[in-house]
């Protein structure tokens, strides 16, 4: 049983990172990585690391996502104003 | 073609070494003998009197790796504020 | 970041206190539950994130007092740094409030039991240090970059989202 469950979390978890890598739209990307993220943390609270899950669950799917959005909206705020400021 | 040599080659090395290292690794729930772990299993609850003994490590026997934590995360807002300062030359 | 809809910040409204009082858990308790002050001061810096989501940066910008998390930032490094200083009589971080009775003084029973809340030394101490100290640093990471896209967006038009 836990193996299969093991296995089940692992495949989307590689599932997810292709995503990540294909999207030729960032945003989908982001979230793909912040799908990736919240089974990496399943994956740690099965292998028996609240600690690491918890961490990863916060940082991981919660502020790092909201900072790659805030990134991806300052790149497309340059481009529309040309660069040229600052 | 001789990219996918080279690209074939590459990954026979990389995969033979994380087979070998994999397949030499111990069971999971069965780290191999370690001295250490035994003296925290044992000893940490009766000298510091916490329950969570990954705490007491993190913050208590190994309290210096948690101080470099801390200053790195200090350095990270320092550089955030430097990068995004308002104003600027403009 | 545009606010977004209803539906978004009425939930917005009654989880995100939830999430609050978890992250204060989670620091409070480092020394008896899985967790401790890093952890839970991601959990409280998430909150920060789901605000600035939901409400967008207009009602954020001035809920958010920076200087206080500066504040917390500065007090939390200088309170962990100095609860190892104090113990510099033995050695660094050394624990010298453990067992000793009074401020988380008290023994715990040896083998698998459910814990005292008030015991553990300077560990709970530096727990909760570390903790302030991630709520102000994260917290101040998410502001000031936000703060510094919109520089970059002051030029263009209003924020108009496409639901409101």
């Amino acid at each position: 049983m836990n193996g299969v469950f093991h296995f089940f979390i692992l495949a989307l978890i590689t599932v997810s990172a292709f995503f990540a890598i294909w999207f030729k739209d960032l945003l989908s990307s982001v979230v793909s990585l912040a799908v990736f993220s919240l089974l990496l943390s399943l994956e740690f609270y099965v292998l028996q690391a609240p600690d690491v899950a918890i961490a990863e669950a916060g940082i991981g799917a919660g502020l790092t996502t909201a900072i790659y959005v805030i990134a991806l909206r300052g790149c497309k705020a340059l481009k529309k104003s040309g660069g040229e400021r600052r | 073609m001789k990219r996918q040599v080279l690209f074939l080659v590459a990954l026979i090395i990389v995969v033979g070494t994380l087979w070998g290292g994999l397949s030499r690794i111990h069971q999971f729930g069965d780290p191999g003998a370690a001295p250490m772990d035994d003296y925290y299993l044992h000893n940490a609850q009766a000298e510091r009197s916490a329950n969570n003994i990954v705490t007491s490590i993190v913050f208590d026997y190994r309290g210096f790796d948690t101080l470099g934590e801390a200053a790195v995360l200090f350095t990270a807002v320092c550089s955030v504020l430097v990068v995004f300062r308002k104003g600027g030359h403009n | 970041m545009y606010s977004l809809s209803v539906i978004v910040r009425t939930i917005c409204d009654v989880f995100a206190w939830f999430l609050a009082v978890f992250g204060v858990y989670v620091i409070i308790h480092g020394h008896l539950t899985p967790g401790g002050g890093f952890q839970g001061g991601a959990v409280v810096a998430t909150l920060f994130a789901f605000l600035l989501v939901a409400y967008g940066g207009k009602k954020f910008i001035p809920f958010y007092k920076s200087s206080l998390f500066s504040w917390f930032e500065t007090v939390g490094l200088l309170l962990f740094i100095g609860t190892g200083l104090v113990g510099l009589g033995t050695t660094f971080f050394y624990n010298f409030l453990a067992g000793q009775g009074g401020l988380f003084g008290s023994t715990v029973p040896i083998g698998p039991n459910s814990g005292v809340l008030n015991s553990s030394g300077t560990i709970a101490l530096m727990n909760m240090a570390v903790g302030v100290e991630v709520i102000g640093g994260l917290s101040l990471i998410l502001y000031y970059m936000f703060k510094g896209i919109r520089l970059y967006e002051e030029s263009g038009s209003e924020e108009t989202g496409h639901d409101r």
